[in-house]
């Protein structure tokens, strides 16, 4: 990871204390002590080099027996002398250190503490961790609660206050979430009718746990028909688990030794970050993207392969053990799609540094302009490393049923099938659920003529909607016709243009109940951007687009109130 | 899964309290003698030994995940590729090896198909709270309570629901637990727990090794006791293993044994001495079908020892008989746990939809106390009143004691030598022959020729099955009983 914070190698037992601290030592004194330890540490060091040499030289040898040892009882003295006070020091200023070094999982386990892997979230979770504070859980226990924790606190207040239009008026909209609500009625009558409730004993049954092949084999018929793929895909490359985020963390645990590394493309979806550093012990090493349009860089945020090799080798360097390239196509949060020119060279570059890659296409349902040609990974028709390709599909955004815990992945690799495979036991879905999605996906009549066109339809609206009402608060903001979000610049209204100015807006956003997606929590390295959910319905999107512009104009009052005061202060 | 054929993990480690010289040639000399052979009270398991599966592209942890499916393949898989069925493939595989009870699928299926089952509500269709939907966690809380017959009723906001069993192991294993510490479980134990503990987590098991033979003070064959707890603990410590918790699975799988108030209260207190957590897993809890047994829950307990160490898993698999329903739930007044667990719930979690139908069918007390339960534990009576005959008839002796799918049958007597790689050949043999059982290895038990044999199916599937286990074994003394020049097999002992 590029960026590591010193704090974050410390076991976390201390990191737990400091964040309990209420009072700081008494700085001069600490200070002064540090600076005599240091002396000390310089002295005898310094000594012990003079002593080598004098050893070397095998001269006065008696002499300088007689001065070490003076030298040493000297030391030894200071020494003294600096713990007492330090000890002094601690105790009478800051009560609570003594105590709280009792803390049993501060030392203990030495042989089974690993150094512990500094991740991107943490460095945002340092608030929270401090909250979470048990002497029951595991380090990685704690560092995935404070992660949840960091990244749900507001989903969960939302969920306690969601708005709705005759109950809440005054409740929290969400656009912070990705998720399709456009076409909740079409599935509810679909997923109602008659063929969805099948009952069979194998149903209730353990599974194979790859999936039950009936459902394998419609995924591997839907994927070959809607992804073009040249020629039919193989049942026996499908897995079929509880979700994306159990197939990416399978396969990243298959596919890499504990701290292993993946690049990924930054900005990316954050929930990756939370699967693989914590669960998997996987490290994902970001490939920056910039907003500027430079000479190489025709577009914003745009990937190049330069890109990719700079990363690579500079992690190389530092040693890391990278293992794969994870690409989102179409992106999330960027909503582009990558041209089938540039996915071949991406495949071509891993192909030439062994990389695997790993294609997370969950967005294919989503690209509601026609005119851009989307291109899945399986259409193409000679991969450069197929045993090195994997792809993952799910329904949860082009079917908006993120319920019903389904992903799924095509590899041709068959020793990544099956391992991958065994861990239908830990994601399993269940038998019914199963069922459902293979009659779902057959159903290619009600695809194609009911669902498509209308979700498609719907979508354009909806996107049409909020672009103009952004277009007239002349915010900038990047959408290229797929996924169901608007990547929004609101650089302008950062002053400073910080990281801690982007979170005092997103609070802002917040105070006016209206929850979206801040780009720190997709890694992005400019403060400013803000990820907005499109495909809400329209009165839902129209309330959160007046709240939108209202917490704007409030941020706006804030600094012309700002800027009275400094005036009036001078 | 516990039909697994298991790899030797790593030879049971050096024993507790007598001098701990194999290093020397002339100990380990003797140790091989199996004569001399001594007392073994534990062992620590390390998944990571002896898995050689050539890969090209896998990690050291893909490559063991790839083991356990491609020796699952062998018993588990090969059944599904020749699973028997009465009309289209009479002399397919019966399958008395997975502990699944296909005696009530017909109850199941008619109660699963009514219209209250059916409901598809746009809430259940998006992202949930990953804790499990409020409305199932408030059912789960009050079906516990009232099951389990907890002194004060039982709280929603300690339930965590996920899919399955499987996943809380590894839940739980990843949220207490550094990478290399371990857990202590009795054994043998249901195996595939080693796996789910370490798949993701890196946590090992710590056997607690009990025996057959009734010595000392124990009252029964098997018996788990603190003294034995102490000793494994001991070992583990002494060995560099840090033991975070004890699991205990109550109703016992693959014993059928259930342990009683007073004991399951001395290993609570033994596990609160030493501040060690304690996962109970009750997955058979309402399969006790020995009324008199007098099962009782750990939520049962008046006051637990340690409320914040004590985590209970139950789950739909077995009592009622869904193990494709992937439903399983943990409760526990540890918040800090709950939340925990709750934070993985994103990769373990259930459909919305699902939700909605194991809230529908814990709510039916009704049915499932005048419909189900009362059906349920007269099928598996019979069946397993049935199977005990057969065995009895047989002359092999058996464990159970009334709860749980399964007996736990001694067929040492069987196996020409008293090793592991006998144990295999003669499953191998039930398998050539179309019957899957489980062989004692698989749950890590520490006398060869121990099988545990599934009765909770359908009655023609076991006349079936036991006429195929009786030509084996009848068989089979007669191969034992040949000089050993005779017998070919030997090498394929290799294979393991």
């Amino acid at each position: 990871m590029s960026h590591q914070s010193d704090s974050l190698h410390k076991p976390c037992g201390q990191m737990k204390d400091q964040g309990l601290k209420t009072q700081k030592p008494h700085p001069p004194v600490m200070e002064l002590i540090l600076r005599l330890r240091q002396l000390i540490d310089e002295y005898s060091r310094q000594l012990k080099i003079k002593h080598l040499q004098e050893d070397l030289e095998q001269e006065k040898q008696r002499h300088s027996q007689d001065t070490r040892e003076q030298e040493a009882i000297l030391v030894q003295l200071l020494g003294e002398v600096v713990n007492l006070l330090q000890a002094g020091a601690t105790s009478s200023l800051e009560l609570q250190l003594p105590r709280l070094s009792l803390d049993s999982r501060g030392g203990g386990g030495q042989q089974a503490q690993l150094p512990r892997k500094p991740d991107q979230l943490s460095h945002q979770l340092s608030d929270s961790k401090a909250a979470v504070v048990s002497c029951d859980l595991s380090n990685r226990g704690i560092d995935i609660s404070a992660s949840y924790k960091s990244s749900f606190k507001d989903f969960i207040a939302y969920q306690g206050d969601k708005y709705h239009e005759d109950k809440n008026t005054l409740g929290c909209i969400n656009l912070g979430l990705s998720e399709n609500k456009l076409c909740i009625d079409l599935l509810t009558e679909r997923l109602s009718r008659s063929d969805m409730n099948y009952i069979d004993d194998d149903l209730l049954q353990y599974p194979d746990w790859s999936g039950h092949a009936f459902l394998r084999e419609e995924v591997a018929r839907f994927l070959t028909y809607y992804c073009k793929a040249p020629e039919q895909l193989d049942p026996e490359n499908v897995v079929v688990l509880s979700g994306c985020c159990a197939i990416f963390s399978a396969l990243t645990l298959v596919l890499c030794n504990p701290g292993d590394a993946f690049l990924i493309i930054t900005p990316f979806y954050s929930g990756f970050t939370f699967t693989s550093s914590l669960y998997v012990n996987v490290e994902l090493i970001r490939v920056h993207l910039d907003s500027e349009i430079t000479e190489a860089d025709t577009q914003p945020f745009q990937l190049t392969v330069d890109k990719l090799e700079k990363a690579l080798l500079e992690a190389r360097l530092k040693g890391k053990k990278v293992k794969g390239l994870v690409l989102i196509n179409p992106n999330n949060p960027l909503g582009d799609i990558y041209s089938r020119d540039s996915l071949m060279e991406y495949l071509e570059f891993a192909k030439r540094y062994n990389l695997h890659v790993i294609i997370d296409e969950i967005y294919m349902g989503t690209v509601f302009d026609e005119s851009i040609p989307f291109h899945s990974v399986l259409s193409m028709e000679s991969l450069p490393d197929p045993n090195r390709t994997h792809v993952i599909w799910g329904t949860s955004k082009g079917f908006g049923i993120s319920g019903f815990r389904f992903g799924t992945l095509y590899t041709h690799n068959k020793e990544v099938v099956s391992a991958v495979g065994a861990f239908g036991f830990l994601h399993g879905i269940s038998g019914i659920t199963q069922h459902k999605l293979c009659r779902l996906l057959q159903d290619r009549e009600w695809i194609d003529n009911v669902y498509l066109p209308t979700n498609r339809s719907r979508m354009q609206e909806a996107h049409r909607y909020i672009t103009n009402r952004l277009k007239t608060l002349k915010i900038p903001f990047l959408s290229r016709g797929s996924g169901l979000y608007i990547w929004v610049n609101l650089k302008e209204y950062l002053d400073p243009c910080t990281f801690e100015e982007e979170q005092l807006l997103y609070r802002r956003f917040l105070d006016n109940k209206l929850l979206l997606a801040p780009g720190k929590a997709y890694m992005c390295k400019e403060p400013g951007w803000f990820r907005l959910t499109f495909s809400d319905k329209p009165l839902r999107l129209k309330v959160a687009m007046n709240r939108f512009s209202q917490a704007l104009l409030e941020q706006k009052q804030y600094w012309v109130e700002k800027q009275m005061k400094c005036v009036l202060g001078e | 899964m516990a039909t697994l054929p298991k790899k030797e993990s790593r030879a049971p480690t050096t024993c507790l309290g007598l001098d701990t010289n194999y290093g020397d040639g002339l100990e380990r000399e003797r140790s091989r003698k199996p004569d001399h052979k001594r007392p073994e009270h534990y062992g620590v398991g390390d998944p990571t030994t002896t898995f050689s599966s050539d890969s090209s592209h896998l990690s050291s942890r893909g490559r063991i995940s790839k083991w356990f499916w491609d020796s699952a393949e062998e018993g588990y898989r090969t059944y599904h590729m020749d699973e028997y069925d009465e009309d289209k493939n009479p002399n397919g595989i019966i399958n008395l090896g997975t502990s699944e009870n296909k005696l009530c699928f017909d109850l199941l299926s008619s109660r699963l198909s009514q219209s209250d089952m059916l409901q598809v509500k746009p809430s259940l269709l998006q992202y949930p709270d990953w804790r499990g939907h409020l409305f199932l966690r408030k059912e789960v809380a009050r079906f516990l309570s009232f099951y389990c017959r907890s002194p004060a009723p039982l709280k929603p906001e300690n339930v965590v629901v996920l899919n399955g069993c499987a996943s809380l192991f590894s839940a739980l294993a990843t949220v207490l637990c550094e990478v290399g510490e371990a857990f202590l479980i009795p054994a043998p134990y249901y195996g595939a727990i080693t796996q789910h503990v370490y798949l993701y987590g890196n946590v090992r098991l710590v056997y607690v090794y009990l025996d057959s033979e009734v010595t000392g003070l124990d009252t029964r064959p098997f018996q788990l006791t603190v003294e034995k707890l102490e000793v494994a603990l001991q070992g583990a410590n002494a060995e560099g293993v840090k033991v975070k918790g004890l699991i205990l699975i109550n109703p016992q799988n693959p014993l059928g044994d259930i342990y009683s108030p007073g004991e399951l209260r001395q290993y609570l207190e033994f596990a609160k001495r030493h501040e060690l957590h304690v996962v109970v897993d009750e997955v058979y809890m309402l399969s006790v079908f020995e009324e008199s047994l007098g099962y009782r829950s750990v939520l049962s307990l008046e006051r637990l020892p340690d409320p914040q160490r004590t985590h209970v898993m139950w789950a739909t698999s077995k009592d009622f008989g869904m193990s494709g329903l992937r439903f399983g739930t943990l409760y526990t007044e540890n918040r800090d746990v709950a939340t925990a667990v709750a934070s993985l719930c994103r990769y373990h979690g259930l459909s919305g939809l699902v939700q909605h139908q194991v809230a529908q069918l814990l709510q039916d007390r009704d049915w499932i106390n005048q419909v189900y339960l009362p059906e349920n534990h007269a099928r598996l009576k019979a069946a397993h009143t049935y199977v005990s005959g057969e065995l009895r008839a047989l002359g092999i002796p058996f464990l159970s004691r009334g709860a749980g799918f399964f007996i736990w049958v001694d067929l040492r007597k069987y196996l020409p030598k008293a090793t592991f790689e006998e144990e295999r050949l003669l499953w191998r043999r039930f398998l050539d022959n179309k019957v899957l059982l489980s062989f004692g290895k698989a749950f890590e038990c520490k006398e060869p020729g121990w099988f545990r044999l599934v009765f909770s199916d359908k009655a023609h599937r076991l006349r079936l099955g036991m006429q195929r286990i009786r030509k084996v074994l009848t068989g089979t003394l007669r191969v034992a009983e040949d000089p050993p020049s005779s017998r070919t097999q030997e090498p394929r002992g290799q294979h393991i």
